[in-house]
Protein backbone atom coordinates (compact mmCIF):
# COMPACT_ATOMS: atom_id res chain seq x y z
CA UNK A 1 0.00 0.00 0.00
CA UNK A 2 1.54 3.19 -0.88
CA UNK A 3 2.33 6.06 1.01
CA UNK A 4 0.37 9.47 0.63
CA UNK A 5 2.53 12.72 0.71
CA UNK A 6 2.06 16.43 -0.25
CA UNK A 7 4.25 17.33 -3.43
CA UNK A 8 2.72 20.81 -3.10
CA UNK A 9 0.34 23.44 -1.83
CA UNK A 10 -0.99 27.12 -3.01
CA UNK A 11 -3.31 28.90 -1.41
CA UNK A 12 -4.99 32.14 -1.90
CA UNK A 13 -7.43 33.75 0.71
CA UNK A 14 -7.82 36.89 2.71
CA UNK A 15 -4.56 37.38 3.72
CA UNK A 16 -2.74 37.34 0.58
CA UNK A 17 -3.08 35.25 -3.20
CA UNK A 18 0.04 33.16 -2.68
CA UNK A 19 1.15 31.49 0.56
CA UNK A 20 4.44 33.97 0.88
CA UNK A 21 2.03 36.87 0.90
CA UNK A 22 -0.25 35.61 3.66
CA UNK A 23 2.34 34.85 6.28
CA UNK A 24 3.46 38.17 5.53
CA UNK A 25 0.04 39.50 6.38
CA UNK A 26 0.00 37.21 9.44
CA UNK A 27 2.73 38.37 10.81
CA UNK A 28 1.70 41.85 10.55
CA UNK A 29 -1.36 40.76 12.93
CA UNK A 30 -3.61 40.06 9.79
CA UNK A 31 -5.99 41.88 7.44
CA UNK A 32 -9.83 42.66 8.77
CA UNK A 33 -13.07 41.18 7.57
CA UNK A 34 -14.68 43.49 5.37
CA UNK A 35 -18.82 43.74 5.27
CA UNK A 36 -20.58 42.29 2.32
CA UNK A 37 -24.34 43.34 2.05
CA UNK A 38 -26.41 40.40 1.38
CA UNK A 39 -29.95 42.70 1.67
CA UNK A 40 -32.00 45.12 2.66
CA UNK A 41 -28.98 46.68 3.99
CA UNK A 42 -27.90 44.11 6.43
CA UNK A 43 -23.79 43.51 6.13
CA UNK A 44 -21.84 40.83 7.80
CA UNK A 45 -18.11 40.93 7.92
CA UNK A 46 -16.40 38.15 5.63
CA UNK A 47 -12.79 37.33 4.99
CA UNK A 48 -12.99 38.40 1.11
CA UNK A 49 -10.08 37.35 -1.54
CA UNK A 50 -8.35 40.26 -3.00
CA UNK A 51 -10.56 42.08 -5.85
CA UNK A 52 -10.20 40.54 -9.39
CA UNK A 53 -10.56 41.94 -12.26
CA UNK A 54 -13.73 40.57 -14.79
CA UNK A 55 -17.08 38.67 -13.95
CA UNK A 56 -17.39 35.78 -11.31
CA UNK A 57 -16.59 32.88 -13.68
CA UNK A 58 -13.24 34.76 -14.93
CA UNK A 59 -12.44 35.25 -10.66
CA UNK A 60 -12.52 31.38 -10.76
CA UNK A 61 -10.82 30.55 -13.44
CA UNK A 62 -7.77 33.13 -12.71
CA UNK A 63 -7.54 32.32 -8.84
CA UNK A 64 -8.19 28.82 -9.66
CA UNK A 65 -4.92 29.24 -12.61
CA UNK A 66 -2.55 31.13 -10.12
CA UNK A 67 -2.99 28.95 -7.02
CA UNK A 68 -2.83 25.61 -8.87
CA UNK A 69 0.78 27.23 -10.43
CA UNK A 70 1.87 27.71 -6.68
CA UNK A 71 2.13 23.66 -6.31
CA UNK A 72 4.65 23.38 -8.80
CA UNK A 73 4.50 22.14 -12.12
CA UNK A 74 5.45 18.27 -11.13
CA UNK A 75 1.95 16.68 -11.83
CA UNK A 76 0.60 15.02 -14.66
CA UNK A 77 -2.62 16.68 -15.85
CA UNK A 78 -4.16 13.22 -16.30
CA UNK A 79 -4.44 12.83 -12.77
CA UNK A 80 -7.92 12.69 -10.85
CA UNK A 81 -9.14 16.42 -9.76
CA UNK A 82 -11.02 16.46 -6.77
CA UNK A 83 -12.91 19.96 -6.38
CA UNK A 84 -13.94 20.89 -3.15
CA UNK A 85 -16.67 23.77 -2.76
CA UNK A 86 -19.66 23.90 -0.27
CA UNK A 87 -21.60 27.03 -2.59
CA UNK A 88 -19.98 25.73 -6.20
CA UNK A 89 -20.64 28.53 -8.26
CA UNK A 90 -23.83 30.02 -6.36
CA UNK A 91 -22.12 33.17 -6.62
CA UNK A 92 -22.11 32.92 -10.81
CA UNK A 93 -26.22 32.20 -10.04
CA UNK A 94 -26.57 34.95 -8.38
CA UNK A 95 -26.12 37.08 -11.39
CA UNK A 96 -28.11 35.17 -13.35
CA UNK A 97 -31.33 36.20 -14.61
CA UNK A 98 -33.81 33.68 -12.70
CA UNK A 99 -35.06 31.78 -15.98
CA UNK A 100 -31.29 31.01 -16.69
CA UNK A 101 -30.17 30.30 -12.98
CA UNK A 102 -29.60 26.45 -12.27
CA UNK A 103 -29.19 25.40 -16.14
CA UNK A 104 -26.61 22.83 -15.65
CA UNK A 105 -25.70 20.75 -12.69
CA UNK A 106 -23.24 20.56 -9.73
CA UNK A 107 -20.45 19.62 -12.13
CA UNK A 108 -20.19 23.00 -13.60
CA UNK A 109 -18.17 24.46 -11.08
CA UNK A 110 -15.48 21.37 -11.14
CA UNK A 111 -15.79 21.99 -14.75
CA UNK A 112 -14.89 25.16 -15.40
CA UNK A 113 -11.43 24.88 -12.46
CA UNK A 114 -10.61 21.93 -14.51
CA UNK A 115 -10.79 23.80 -17.95
CA UNK A 116 -8.77 26.65 -16.12
CA UNK A 117 -5.94 24.52 -15.68
CA UNK A 118 -6.51 22.66 -18.72
CA UNK A 119 -7.33 19.26 -16.66
CA UNK A 120 -7.58 16.00 -18.61
CA UNK A 121 -7.81 13.83 -15.86
CA UNK A 122 -11.23 12.47 -14.82
CA UNK A 123 -12.77 15.29 -12.35
CA UNK A 124 -14.82 15.07 -9.05
CA UNK A 125 -16.95 17.51 -6.96
CA UNK A 126 -17.09 16.68 -3.54
CA UNK A 127 -19.96 18.45 -1.65
CA UNK A 128 -19.82 17.96 2.43
CA UNK A 129 -19.81 21.46 3.54
CA UNK A 130 -17.51 22.56 5.80
CA UNK A 131 -15.48 19.06 5.38
CA UNK A 132 -15.28 19.26 1.47
CA UNK A 133 -12.01 19.44 1.39
CA UNK A 134 -10.85 17.10 3.80
CA UNK A 135 -13.35 14.58 2.27
CA UNK A 136 -12.16 14.75 -0.86
CA UNK A 137 -8.38 14.84 0.46
CA UNK A 138 -9.21 11.54 1.71
CA UNK A 139 -10.42 10.21 -1.33
CA UNK A 140 -7.67 11.55 -3.12
CA UNK A 141 -5.48 9.14 -0.93
CA UNK A 142 -7.70 6.20 -0.93
CA UNK A 143 -6.79 6.40 -4.76
CA UNK A 144 -3.20 6.76 -4.29
CA UNK A 145 -2.95 4.33 -0.83
CA UNK A 146 -4.65 1.70 -3.37
CA UNK A 147 -2.17 2.33 -6.31
CA UNK A 148 -5.37 3.39 -8.22
CA UNK A 149 -3.42 6.70 -9.16
CA UNK A 150 0.55 7.91 -8.39
CA UNK A 151 -1.17 11.16 -8.00
CA UNK A 152 -3.90 13.54 -7.44
CA UNK A 153 -4.95 17.14 -6.89
CA UNK A 154 -7.33 18.59 -4.67
CA UNK A 155 -8.39 21.74 -5.07
CA UNK A 156 -10.95 23.77 -1.90
CA UNK A 157 -12.62 27.00 -3.42
CA UNK A 158 -15.22 29.46 -1.66
CA UNK A 159 -15.62 32.53 -3.66
CA UNK A 160 -17.60 35.23 -2.98
CA UNK A 161 -21.64 35.08 -2.82
CA UNK A 162 -24.14 36.39 -1.22
CA UNK A 163 -26.45 33.38 -0.61
CA UNK A 164 -23.88 31.83 1.51
CA UNK A 165 -23.65 34.64 4.00
CA UNK A 166 -27.30 35.38 3.77
CA UNK A 167 -28.00 32.09 4.51
CA UNK A 168 -25.73 31.70 7.86
CA UNK A 169 -26.62 34.68 9.06
CA UNK A 170 -30.17 33.55 8.63
CA UNK A 171 -29.65 30.86 11.18
CA UNK A 172 -27.81 33.27 13.45
CA UNK A 173 -24.30 31.64 13.07
CA UNK A 174 -22.75 35.01 11.98
CA UNK A 175 -20.56 37.01 14.43
CA UNK A 176 -21.34 40.71 13.71
CA UNK A 177 -17.82 41.85 14.39
CA UNK A 178 -15.25 39.33 14.59
CA UNK A 179 -14.44 35.44 15.23
CA UNK A 180 -12.86 34.65 18.69
CA UNK A 181 -12.66 30.79 18.30
CA UNK A 182 -12.61 30.13 22.16
CA UNK A 183 -12.73 33.64 23.26
CA UNK A 184 -14.03 35.35 26.11
CA UNK A 185 -17.83 36.37 24.89
CA UNK A 186 -17.19 34.98 21.71
CA UNK A 187 -20.54 35.20 19.41
CA UNK A 188 -20.59 33.66 16.11
CA UNK A 189 -18.21 32.56 13.03
CA UNK A 190 -16.98 34.88 10.32
CA UNK A 191 -16.68 33.66 6.90
CA UNK A 192 -14.45 33.57 4.32
CA UNK A 193 -13.42 33.10 1.18
CA UNK A 194 -10.16 31.03 -0.46
CA UNK A 195 -9.11 28.79 -2.99
CA UNK A 196 -6.44 26.33 -1.89
CA UNK A 197 -4.95 23.72 -3.83
CA UNK A 198 -2.89 20.77 -2.73
CA UNK A 199 -0.65 18.35 -4.89
CA UNK A 200 -1.14 14.80 -3.51
CA UNK A 201 1.61 12.26 -4.57
CA UNK A 202 3.20 8.54 -3.55
CA UNK A 203 6.15 9.56 -3.81
CA UNK A 204 8.02 10.45 -0.56
CA UNK A 205 8.26 14.27 0.66
CA UNK A 206 8.48 16.62 3.86
CA UNK A 207 4.73 16.00 4.76
CA UNK A 208 2.70 12.94 5.35
CA UNK A 209 -1.04 12.38 5.57
CA UNK A 210 -1.11 9.49 7.38
CA UNK A 211 -4.54 9.17 8.42
CA UNK A 212 -7.75 10.76 8.43
CA UNK A 213 -11.15 10.12 9.65
CA UNK A 214 -14.88 11.40 8.31
CA UNK A 215 -17.77 11.02 10.78
CA UNK A 216 -21.61 12.62 10.05
CA UNK A 217 -24.00 12.39 12.87
CA UNK A 218 -27.27 13.92 11.88
CA UNK A 219 -28.76 14.54 15.71
CA UNK A 220 -27.30 18.54 15.22
CA UNK A 221 -27.01 19.14 11.86
CA UNK A 222 -25.58 22.82 12.66
CA UNK A 223 -23.76 21.90 15.29
CA UNK A 224 -20.87 19.58 17.09
CA UNK A 225 -21.48 16.52 18.13
CA UNK A 226 -19.15 15.39 21.01
CA UNK A 227 -19.19 11.35 20.65
CA UNK A 228 -18.25 12.47 16.86
CA UNK A 229 -15.27 14.26 17.92
CA UNK A 230 -14.15 11.27 20.02
CA UNK A 231 -14.84 8.80 16.61
CA UNK A 232 -13.11 11.35 14.13
CA UNK A 233 -10.13 11.84 16.30
CA UNK A 234 -9.77 8.27 17.05
CA UNK A 235 -10.29 7.18 13.53
CA UNK A 236 -7.73 9.43 12.51
CA UNK A 237 -5.16 8.01 15.35
CA UNK A 238 -6.18 4.67 14.48
CA UNK A 239 -5.36 4.99 10.81
CA UNK A 240 -2.14 6.71 11.27
CA UNK A 241 -1.06 4.00 13.54
CA UNK A 242 -0.63 6.61 16.39
CA UNK A 243 -1.92 7.39 20.30
CA UNK A 244 -3.20 10.34 21.61
CA UNK A 245 0.01 11.20 23.06
CA UNK A 246 1.88 10.77 19.85
CA UNK A 247 0.33 14.60 18.48
CA UNK A 248 2.04 17.45 19.31
CA UNK A 249 -0.08 19.98 17.56
CA UNK A 250 -4.34 20.13 17.30
CA UNK A 251 -5.05 22.87 14.52
CA UNK A 252 -9.01 22.77 15.98
CA UNK A 253 -12.29 23.25 14.31
CA UNK A 254 -13.22 26.30 16.36
CA UNK A 255 -14.68 29.00 14.82
CA UNK A 256 -15.91 31.29 17.47
CA UNK A 257 -19.81 29.61 18.43
CA UNK A 258 -20.41 29.80 21.54
CA UNK A 259 -21.75 26.52 22.30
CA UNK A 260 -19.82 23.93 19.43
CA UNK A 261 -16.41 25.53 20.89
CA UNK A 262 -17.27 24.55 24.48
CA UNK A 263 -18.36 20.86 22.82
CA UNK A 264 -15.44 20.42 21.08
CA UNK A 265 -13.01 22.09 23.64
CA UNK A 266 -14.86 18.76 26.52
CA UNK A 267 -14.37 16.45 23.25
CA UNK A 268 -10.85 17.24 22.84
CA UNK A 269 -9.98 17.08 26.70
CA UNK A 270 -11.72 13.62 26.81
CA UNK A 271 -9.65 12.04 24.21
CA UNK A 272 -6.40 13.85 24.60
CA UNK A 273 -5.42 13.74 28.36
CA UNK A 274 -3.10 16.07 28.66
CA UNK A 275 -3.92 18.63 25.63
CA UNK A 276 -1.34 18.50 23.73
CA UNK A 277 -0.66 22.71 22.01
CA UNK A 278 -3.79 23.86 20.12
CA UNK A 279 -3.96 26.31 16.99
CA UNK A 280 -6.82 28.05 15.11
CA UNK A 281 -6.64 29.38 11.91
CA UNK A 282 -10.21 31.05 11.82
CA UNK A 283 -9.20 34.35 13.17
CA UNK A 284 -7.04 34.96 10.26
CA UNK A 285 -8.79 33.18 7.44
CA UNK A 286 -12.38 33.13 8.67
CA UNK A 287 -14.25 30.01 8.21
CA UNK A 288 -13.30 29.13 4.68
CA UNK A 289 -15.92 26.51 4.43
CA UNK A 290 -15.77 23.89 2.11
CA UNK A 291 -12.35 25.15 1.23
CA UNK A 292 -11.11 24.89 4.88
CA UNK A 293 -9.95 21.70 4.47
CA UNK A 294 -7.40 22.66 2.04
CA UNK A 295 -6.56 26.14 3.11
CA UNK A 296 -5.97 25.60 6.83
CA UNK A 297 -3.53 22.84 5.81
CA UNK A 298 -1.61 24.87 3.24
CA UNK A 299 -1.80 27.55 5.90
CA UNK A 300 -0.86 25.55 8.42
CA UNK A 301 2.26 24.24 6.95
CA UNK A 302 3.17 26.91 5.50
CA UNK A 303 3.34 28.93 8.83
CA UNK A 304 5.76 25.90 10.33
CA UNK A 305 8.03 26.05 7.14
CA UNK A 306 8.37 30.03 7.06
CA UNK A 307 8.62 30.13 10.87
CA UNK A 308 5.58 32.26 11.42
CA UNK A 309 2.55 32.00 13.88
CA UNK A 310 -0.75 33.23 13.99
CA UNK A 311 -1.20 35.94 17.42
CA UNK A 312 -4.13 35.32 19.74
CA UNK A 313 -5.36 39.02 20.36
CA UNK A 314 -8.49 38.17 22.13
CA UNK A 315 -8.83 36.93 25.64
CA UNK A 316 -9.63 32.91 26.17
CA UNK A 317 -12.75 31.75 27.80
CA UNK A 318 -11.47 30.70 31.17
CA UNK A 319 -14.15 28.41 32.04
CA UNK A 320 -13.36 26.16 28.72
CA UNK A 321 -9.75 25.27 30.84
CA UNK A 322 -8.22 25.18 27.14
CA UNK A 323 -5.01 27.64 25.43
CA UNK A 324 -4.13 28.54 22.11
CA UNK A 325 -0.13 28.27 20.95
CA UNK A 326 0.94 31.34 20.82
CA UNK A 327 4.32 30.38 19.04
CA UNK A 328 5.41 26.71 17.05
CA UNK A 329 5.79 23.71 19.53
CA UNK A 330 9.47 22.80 20.06
CA UNK A 331 8.52 19.16 19.02
CA UNK A 332 5.94 19.08 16.05
CA UNK A 333 6.11 15.62 14.58
CA UNK A 334 2.49 14.69 13.93
CA UNK A 335 -0.43 17.15 14.04
CA UNK A 336 -4.09 16.65 13.86
CA UNK A 337 -6.24 18.91 12.20
CA UNK A 338 -9.97 18.71 13.03
CA UNK A 339 -12.86 20.09 11.12
CA UNK A 340 -16.87 19.85 11.39
CA UNK A 341 -19.98 21.86 10.44
CA UNK A 342 -23.21 22.15 8.68
CA UNK A 343 -25.27 18.96 8.32
CA UNK A 344 -23.20 17.20 11.19
CA UNK A 345 -19.88 16.64 9.32
CA UNK A 346 -16.81 15.92 11.70
CA UNK A 347 -13.76 14.88 9.67
CA UNK A 348 -10.03 14.95 11.01
CA UNK A 349 -6.31 14.24 9.57
CA UNK A 350 -2.75 13.59 10.96
CA UNK A 351 -0.52 15.04 9.01
CA UNK A 352 3.27 13.90 9.62
CA UNK A 353 6.34 15.77 9.35
CA UNK A 354 8.77 13.25 7.71
CA UNK A 355 12.05 15.41 7.80
CA UNK A 356 15.06 15.12 10.11
CA UNK B 1 -8.72 -6.12 -5.62
CA UNK B 2 -11.84 -6.50 -3.30
CA UNK B 3 -14.92 -8.42 -4.81
CA UNK B 4 -18.21 -6.77 -4.02
CA UNK B 5 -21.76 -8.35 -3.53
CA UNK B 6 -24.80 -7.07 -4.04
CA UNK B 7 -26.80 -7.45 -0.93
CA UNK B 8 -30.18 -5.07 -1.89
CA UNK B 9 -30.79 -3.07 -4.72
CA UNK B 10 -33.75 -0.80 -4.72
CA UNK B 11 -34.84 1.52 -7.31
CA UNK B 12 -38.30 4.23 -7.43
CA UNK B 13 -37.91 5.99 -10.82
CA UNK B 14 -40.59 8.01 -10.25
CA UNK B 15 -41.55 7.16 -6.42
CA UNK B 16 -45.04 5.45 -6.07
CA UNK B 17 -47.74 8.16 -4.75
CA UNK B 18 -47.91 7.11 -1.03
CA UNK B 19 -43.35 6.96 -1.29
CA UNK B 20 -43.65 9.97 1.84
CA UNK B 21 -46.22 7.85 4.06
CA UNK B 22 -44.36 4.71 3.11
CA UNK B 23 -40.81 6.55 4.85
CA UNK B 24 -42.81 8.00 7.73
CA UNK B 25 -44.44 4.62 8.59
CA UNK B 26 -40.36 2.98 8.06
CA UNK B 27 -38.67 5.26 10.16
CA UNK B 28 -41.58 6.09 12.55
CA UNK B 29 -42.15 9.67 12.17
CA UNK B 30 -42.54 12.19 9.12
CA UNK B 31 -39.46 14.23 8.05
CA UNK B 32 -39.95 18.36 8.72
CA UNK B 33 -37.98 20.89 6.83
CA UNK B 34 -35.99 18.60 4.93
CA UNK B 35 -36.32 19.33 1.59
CA UNK B 36 -37.78 16.68 -1.19
CA UNK B 37 -34.60 16.19 -2.04
CA UNK B 38 -33.32 14.92 0.83
CA UNK B 39 -36.38 13.24 2.07
CA UNK B 40 -36.26 10.78 -1.48
CA UNK B 41 -33.10 9.83 -0.51
CA UNK B 42 -33.78 9.01 3.17
CA UNK B 43 -37.15 7.22 1.48
CA UNK B 44 -34.61 5.27 -0.82
CA UNK B 45 -31.16 4.78 1.72
CA UNK B 46 -34.47 2.99 3.88
CA UNK B 47 -35.79 1.20 1.68
CA UNK B 48 -32.37 -0.29 0.41
CA UNK B 49 -31.67 -1.60 3.69
CA UNK B 50 -35.00 -2.90 4.80
CA UNK B 51 -34.27 -4.69 1.61
CA UNK B 52 -31.21 -6.09 2.89
CA UNK B 53 -32.88 -7.57 5.76
CA UNK B 54 -30.64 -5.30 7.96
CA UNK B 55 -32.61 -2.95 10.81
CA UNK B 56 -29.00 -0.66 11.02
CA UNK B 57 -26.47 0.04 8.75
CA UNK B 58 -23.03 -1.27 11.01
CA UNK B 59 -21.14 1.59 12.15
CA UNK B 60 -17.96 0.82 9.85
CA UNK B 61 -19.97 0.77 6.56
CA UNK B 62 -19.76 3.72 4.46
CA UNK B 63 -22.50 5.81 3.12
CA UNK B 64 -21.84 7.57 -0.38
CA UNK B 65 -24.54 9.63 -2.53
CA UNK B 66 -24.20 11.52 -5.86
CA UNK B 67 -26.79 13.45 -8.40
CA UNK B 68 -26.31 16.01 -10.93
CA UNK B 69 -28.75 17.96 -10.05
CA UNK B 70 -28.70 17.94 -6.04
CA UNK B 71 -31.49 20.13 -3.78
CA UNK B 72 -32.60 21.94 -7.52
CA UNK B 73 -35.69 23.04 -6.25
CA UNK B 74 -34.40 24.37 -2.82
CA UNK B 75 -31.52 26.09 -4.57
CA UNK B 76 -33.82 27.82 -6.89
CA UNK B 77 -36.14 28.73 -3.93
CA UNK B 78 -33.22 30.16 -1.80
CA UNK B 79 -32.35 32.32 -4.61
CA UNK B 80 -35.55 33.72 -5.24
CA UNK B 81 -35.49 34.35 -1.51
CA UNK B 82 -32.32 36.01 -1.81
CA UNK B 83 -33.41 38.58 -4.55
CA UNK B 84 -36.79 38.87 -2.34
CA UNK B 85 -34.05 39.93 0.62
CA UNK B 86 -36.17 37.79 2.73
CA UNK B 87 -34.81 35.65 5.20
CA UNK B 88 -34.27 31.58 4.50
CA UNK B 89 -32.72 29.87 7.28
CA UNK B 90 -34.05 26.44 6.21
CA UNK B 91 -34.35 26.67 2.70
CA UNK B 92 -30.29 27.20 2.61
CA UNK B 93 -30.45 23.85 4.97
CA UNK B 94 -32.25 21.73 2.14
CA UNK B 95 -29.92 23.15 0.04
CA UNK B 96 -26.69 21.44 1.10
CA UNK B 97 -25.83 17.97 0.43
CA UNK B 98 -24.52 18.07 3.40
CA UNK B 99 -28.02 18.04 5.50
CA UNK B 100 -29.02 15.28 3.15
CA UNK B 101 -26.08 13.08 4.40
CA UNK B 102 -27.23 13.96 8.22
CA UNK B 103 -30.17 13.12 7.78
CA UNK B 104 -29.42 9.97 6.12
CA UNK B 105 -27.72 9.26 8.96
CA UNK B 106 -30.31 10.24 11.16
CA UNK B 107 -33.09 7.75 9.55
CA UNK B 108 -30.94 5.20 9.86
CA UNK B 109 -30.30 6.07 13.42
CA UNK B 110 -26.68 5.43 12.52
CA UNK B 111 -23.09 7.85 12.93
CA UNK B 112 -20.07 7.33 10.24
CA UNK B 113 -18.40 8.19 6.93
CA UNK B 114 -21.04 9.62 4.73
CA UNK B 115 -20.27 11.84 2.04
CA UNK B 116 -21.52 13.20 -1.35
CA UNK B 117 -19.42 13.03 -4.81
CA UNK B 118 -20.38 13.53 -8.43
CA UNK B 119 -18.22 12.69 -11.83
CA UNK B 120 -19.51 13.25 -15.19
CA UNK B 121 -18.40 9.21 -15.27
CA UNK B 122 -20.76 7.68 -12.67
CA UNK B 123 -19.16 4.96 -12.69
CA UNK B 124 -16.05 6.35 -11.45
CA UNK B 125 -17.73 7.73 -8.26
CA UNK B 126 -18.58 4.13 -7.20
CA UNK B 127 -15.36 2.96 -7.71
CA UNK B 128 -13.75 5.40 -5.52
CA UNK B 129 -16.23 4.82 -2.74
CA UNK B 130 -15.32 1.10 -2.88
CA UNK B 131 -11.46 1.93 -2.05
CA UNK B 132 -10.75 1.98 1.63
CA UNK B 133 -13.85 0.71 2.41
CA UNK B 134 -13.76 -1.73 5.36
CA UNK B 135 -15.70 -5.49 5.31
CA UNK B 136 -19.03 -3.26 6.71
CA UNK B 137 -19.02 -2.78 3.45
CA UNK B 138 -20.58 0.69 1.50
CA UNK B 139 -24.44 1.76 0.90
CA UNK B 140 -24.69 3.75 -2.85
CA UNK B 141 -27.05 5.89 -3.83
CA UNK B 142 -28.03 8.47 -6.74
CA UNK B 143 -30.73 10.76 -5.86
CA UNK B 144 -32.46 13.38 -8.47
CA UNK B 145 -35.20 15.45 -8.16
CA UNK B 146 -37.88 15.38 -11.50
CA UNK B 147 -36.88 17.94 -13.58
CA UNK B 148 -37.56 18.51 -16.96
CA UNK B 149 -40.48 15.91 -17.67
CA UNK B 150 -37.64 13.16 -15.81
CA UNK B 151 -39.49 11.48 -13.12
CA UNK B 152 -37.47 11.56 -9.58
CA UNK B 153 -35.36 8.78 -8.46
CA UNK B 154 -34.29 7.47 -5.73
CA UNK B 155 -31.66 4.19 -6.85
CA UNK B 156 -29.20 2.55 -3.79
CA UNK B 157 -27.30 -0.48 -3.79
CA UNK B 158 -26.28 -2.32 -0.36
CA UNK B 159 -22.53 -4.14 -1.48
CA UNK B 160 -20.80 -5.54 0.69
CA UNK B 161 -17.50 -7.40 0.09
CA UNK B 162 -17.96 -11.10 -1.39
Amino acid sequence: MSGVYLAGMGLACALGDDMRSALASLKRGAVPAKPVTVAGGIQWPVHTLAPRPGDWTQRLRDTVRDVVAQTGDGGARTAPLFVASSSLDIGFMEHEKQDLRLGGDLQDFAGIAAESIDWQGPVFTVSTACTSALNALLAAADLIRAGEADEALVIGAEMGNRFTVAGFGAMQLLSPDSARPFGEGRNGLVLGEAVAALRLGSRPARWQVAGGANVVDGRNPSGTEASAVHAMCRGALEQSGLQPADIDLIKVQAAGSPVNDAIEAEALKQVFEPLPPLVSLKPALGHTLGASGAAELALLAGCIEGGVWPTVDYPLDASLGIELSTQAPQRLRNILLNFAGFGGGHASLVLKDTGP
Amino acid sequence: MTAWRTAAHFVVHPPPADWREDLARRIGRKPRRVGLWTELAMYGARCCLDAAGESALPAGARIRVSSQRGAWGATHAGLTQLDAGLPMPFTFMQSQPALMLAEVGRCLDWQGDASFALCREPARVLRLAKLGASRDGLLFGIVEEERNGEPARSEWWRLVPA
